[in-house]
């Protein structure tokens, strides 16, 4: 447990950075579902939703991570069983199953399943060492690991977690070190397959055919955007316009004509950047962007001082999965990404989403504080 | 216990993510800066044009029902061809087109526009052709490449399926006037109320706009919908009016000017209120042209004016009912007293004439109202004093609003001496005791005071706020909102002299002297008073009457007389005697609600 004494070796400078991004979000949300009869029911909502993120970032740095490793397996189960109840008796949204209800709360527990599959792989990394990199067979456990949950969210169907799960994964195994032979190996199974899927008809339309209509829509639009700019490329046009018309200084504080005038669907969720963007310009896309990487960067060093391999994976873990996330979801603002609906940590709303990534920012906070102490 | 393990190895690794986190920062960051400052001024053009628009969905307005739950006024779905020249890059050739297509001036859709111009949004459309023909819409819809611009729109529009039917109470639609748009939220092409009832519950028949929000391609066509807001119907008014009275009453006038007035005197509900000439409503919600309202607005007949409330006229022999009442309730008049009329009575230089040229003889009260003799109540009136007349008047409604809800109702007037030495500087002579007494002179009263007059007297002096609604619904929720009968005053009323009083009304009709027996019918016994207003003072002897010079007619019944149920007041401008010309109206009217009285719905 922190004493006293650590209150004050706390990291303030992250968690006011921390703090600084989850305000900038916040007010975006404001402008994205300001109403003609002023602030939205949404934007309290979020509020809320922050003010408990900062409260769980705060607990979760009261016991040892150690401890959290402990739970990690279990919390992974639980997010499985979670998954499979969804399948069975989730709620409905935008034609895939994601939500669970819990009393009056809906949370999406493919979300929770991100923080728990990277819990699960430091884990296994951390107990299991190899000092010279993985092999392929060393990676059968930790890809099955992988495997189930990316499965499930599939059958969502989630393309966009799935996808999250699988880089943020690979990431992290990249980090735990992988033989340079797996690695080309690697490679060119993803390249055979890759290629069977364009190069030959009938495996091609087997994939093809598994995907959804709208998810077909999104690849053809993201392949051609000018296609149908007004069918599946919509989404991916309205934020070019709203983030490119910010210019450098921005339309201002809620006079975003794009934002403002519902042309952008999702604008307080997936498109919150477009938002920041059209209303703050290039100054406000830009800072946002130096604030994730500051915080980014302050996330490898805390693993480039944790004491231990447990410590320095899930801090890498963190920072693999906030990289990710910011990088599809700003990249698919700035239309270099395909629409495939992930939200900016700590910025888009939602609170499943908010809580998450508040949570493992306090994992790394915890790392953090307790680099210089040793274990026995 | 955990083990310390050492994590050189993996930290060894970790510059190769730092490397990935500092690699897509960069791609994001040249990304963004390539969109917003090298590209920015070509995605603030496309910001400014994008091509999403909302379209204004108006809501049907509320239907009108009759007492019986018979639409009375209602809405049909028709096409407009409207035109948004933002849309048509060269306006000019378009307009062209368009007019070619349509077999329209040219000069029509540009004027059509130049009027929308100052009060027009941006890409609102303007309606060029309202209630388009079939094959208009037709060429529209298949030219559409040809006519960039031009567009079709349904629209509910309204119709008054019984033409000038009760057409002053039901009023009409038609578009805002500059002085309605500034306190008016709605849009250009809504049409409110400006008449009738259309006017008083606009606000309750108008309902709630929604919105469309539709993308369009560079020609204004729609590609894709957004979303939609749905419109939230108007009201729908369920009112007081018998379809089958009204008519009857209206069929009864004919074509002659006057007005009829049927209320049910134990809920103030009006049943028929009929103005006659009228005009057809449906004239104004296209637009009315501006011939015809040149016809309507100078017609000497005056067809847009509401008789039954706007226009105020001397009572005649009704007023003998206040004299009657006041005389009584005061002890003037004696039930046995007799008067002697030789046919006239002198006062001064003047001589005033009983309408009877021969006389009525020796005559008491009951016999003087039934048979309306003018030299009795010459002499009541001067017994009784004229202010007390004007405060029984007064008392029974008369020369006061009722308050009904429909535009410019008039007062009328009674008067007293105080007024006339106010309004005329002149005192008052014993002369303008006899004429006031007989309801002419000074004395002006509408029909709906009359109505109302004869309703307290067969209910006892009750006062019922008159009203044409029933109940209000709405439509998408089902919820009804009734109109109660509403009692604003009573009038206490000797029983005595009140029942001396309907029984002389009912005398007129039954009696061998009366004066209306033209209002009896074999539905329901009938108390009645008629009235002969003279419109020039005195005849001269020998001339016959003009048209515009002739009496108006005026009758005030109730019926059934021993159990009211409705009340009734008919006036025929230059109609001649009351007794021929309004009692046969009275009594259609009467018919008509006795015939099919006790089938009104459910409130």
């Amino acid at each position: 447990m922190l004493g006293r004494r650590s209150l004050a070796n706390l990291p303030w400078g992250l968690i006011g950075l921390i703090a600084l991004i989850a305000l900038i979000g916040l007010s975006a949300v404001y402008s994205a579902t300001y109403t003609a009869k002023g602030p939205s029911m949404l934007f309290y909502k979020q509020m809320v939703w922050i003010a408990a993120g900062m409260v769980v970032m705060f607990l979760m740095m009261l016991p040892d991570y150690h401890t959290v490793g402990r739970y990690a397996y279990i919390l992974y189960a639980a997010s499985i069983i979670m998954l499979l109840l969804v399948m069975v008796m989730g709620k409905t949204g935008m034609g895939a199953q994601r939500w669970l209800a819990i009393g009056p709360f809906a949370f999406q527990p493919s979300e929770l399943a991100k923080l728990a599959l990277m819990l699960a792989l430091a884990r296994y990394f951390a107990e299991d060492p190899r000092r010279d990199g993985y092999s392929l067979q060393d990676l059968a456990i930790p890809g099955a690991m992988v495997l189930v949950p990316l499965l499930l969210v599939l059958k969502q169907p989630d393309l966009g977690t799935a996808m999250m799960l699988l880089l943020t994964s690979s990431l992290m195994v990249m980090i735990a070190g992988v033989h340079f032979r797996s690695v080309v190996t690697i490679v060119l199974i993803a390249a055979v397959v890759a290629a069977s899927v364009f190069l030959v008809p009938p495996v091609r339309h087997k994939v093809w055919g598994s995907l959804k209509p709208y998810q077909q829509n999104r690849i053809k639009a993201f392949i051609n955007p000018s296609s149908d700019p007004l069918g599946s490329g919509y989404h991916a046009n309205q934020s070019k316009i709203a983030v490119g018309s910010g210019q450098i200084t921005g339309k201002g504080f809620r006079q975003g004509t794009q934002s403002q005038m519902a042309f952008l669907p999702e604008r307080h969720t997936d498109f919150i950047f477009a938002v920041i963007s059209e209303e703050h310009g290039f100054m406000g896309s830009g800072l946002m962007i130096i604030l994730y990487l500051i915080l980014l960067l302050i996330g490898v060093d805390t693993a480039r001082n944790a004491k231990d391999r447990m410590g320095a994976l899930m801090a890498a873990g963190v920072v693999s999965m906030i990289t990710i996330y910011v990088f599809i979801n700003v990249g698919m603002s700035a239309g270099i990404v395909p629409v495939v609906g992930v939200p900016l940590p700590l910025v888009s709303y939602g609170g499943t989403s908010v809580i998450t990534t508040f949570l493992a920012l306090g994992l790394l906070l915890n790392i953090q504080t307790r680099r210089f102490m040793l274990f026995y | 216990m955990q083990l310390q393990d050492n994590p050189a190895d993996i930290q060894r690794r970790l510059p190769l993510l730092a490397a990935f986190v500092i690699i897509f920062t960069v791609v994001l960051f040249v990304r963004l800066w390539y969109l917003q400052a090298v590209k920015g001024e070509y995605y603030l053009e496309q910001a400014e044009s994008n091509r999403i628009r909302p379209v204004k969905l108006r809501p049907p307005r509320g239907i009108m029902y009759d007492r019986k739950g018979r639409p009375i006024v209602e809405n049909a779905l028709t096409f407009d061809i409207s035109l948004v020249p933002e849309d048509a890059p060269d306006r000019d050739a378009a307009i062209r087109s368009l007019a070619d297509r349509l077999k329209i001036r040219p000069e029509d859709i540009q004027a059509a526009l130049d009027e929308a111009a100052p009060i027009r949004g941006k890409y609102e459309p303007v309606k060029i052709t309202e209630e388009a023909a079939w094959d208009q819409v037709a060429v529209v819809e298949s030219h559409q490449d040809d006519l960039p611009g031009a567009l079709v729109e349904p629209e509910h529009r309204r119709h008054y399926p019984y033409g000038g039917l009760a057409s002053h109470q039901l009023g009409y639609i038609g578009k805002m006037t500059g002085s309605q748009r500034k306190k008016d939220t709605g849009d250009i092409g809504l049409l409110t109320g400006q008449g009738g009832l259309e006017k008083v519950y606009d606000k309750l028949l108008r309902g709630v706009a929604g919105r469309r929000m539709i993308q369009v391609n560079a020609a204004g066509r729609k590609v894709k919908d957004l979303g939609i807001e749905e419109p939230q119907p108007g009201n729908d008014l369920y009112l007081t009016l018998d379809l089958d009275v009204q008519r009857a009453a209206e069929e009864a006038l004919g074509d002659r000017a006057g007005a009829v007035v049927a209320m049910d005197p134990n809920s103030g509900e009006i049943i028929a209120l009929a103005s006659h000439p009228n005009y057809d409503p449906n004239l104004f919600p296209r637009g009315i042209s501006p011939k015809d309202w040149v016809r309507l607005a100078n017609d000497p007949a005056h067809p847009l004016y509401n008789r039954a409330v706007q226009s105020v006229y001397p009572p005649g022999s009704i007023f003998k009912i206040v004299v009657s009442l006041a005389g009584l309730q005061t002890g003037v008049i004696k039930l046995d007293d007799k008067v002697h009329c030789s046919g006239s009575l002198r006062s001064g230089r003047h001589t005033f004439r009983c309408w009877k040229k021969g006389g009525h003889g020796s005559i008491s009260f009951h016999d003087a109202l039934v048979g309306s003799c003018d030299v009795y109540f010459y002499t009541m009136g001067e017994r009784i004093g004229y202010d007390i007349i004007a405060q029984f008047a007064g008392n029974l409604g008369l020369g006061k609003l009722t308050g009904i809800k429909l535009a410019d109702e008039k007062a009328g007037n009674i008067p007293t001496t105080a007024w006339k030495k106010q309004r005329t500087g002149e005192a008052w002579y014993p002369g303008d005791t006899y004429i006031n007494s007989i309801g002419q002179g000074f004395v002006q009263v509408s029909p709906i005071q009359a109505c109302q007059m004869i309703a307290a007297i067969a209910n006892n002096g009750k006062f019922y706020q008159p009203t044409l609604l029933r109940q209000s619904r709405n439509r998408e929720t089902g919820v009804v909102t009734p109109v109660l009968p509403e009692q604003t005053r009573a009038f206490k009323m000797d029983p005595a002299a009140l029942a001396e009083i309907r029984r002389a009304l009912l005398g007129v009709t039954t009696e061998s002297n009366g004066t209306a027996h033209g209002a009896a019918t074999p539905f329901a016994t009938v108390a009645a008073k008629t009235g002969t207003a003279q419109v020039i003072a005195q005849k001269v002897a020998g001339t016959k009457l003009s048209a515009s010079t002739q009496d108006h007619a005026w009758l005030v019944a109730y019926a059934p007389a021993d159990n009211p149920r409705i009340a009734v007041a008919v006036l025929v401008e230059h109609g001649g005697h009351g007794g021929a010309a309004a009692a046969p109206v009275a009594r259609k009217v009467i018919e008509e609600f006795m015939k099919n009285a006790g089938t009104t719905v459910a409130r």
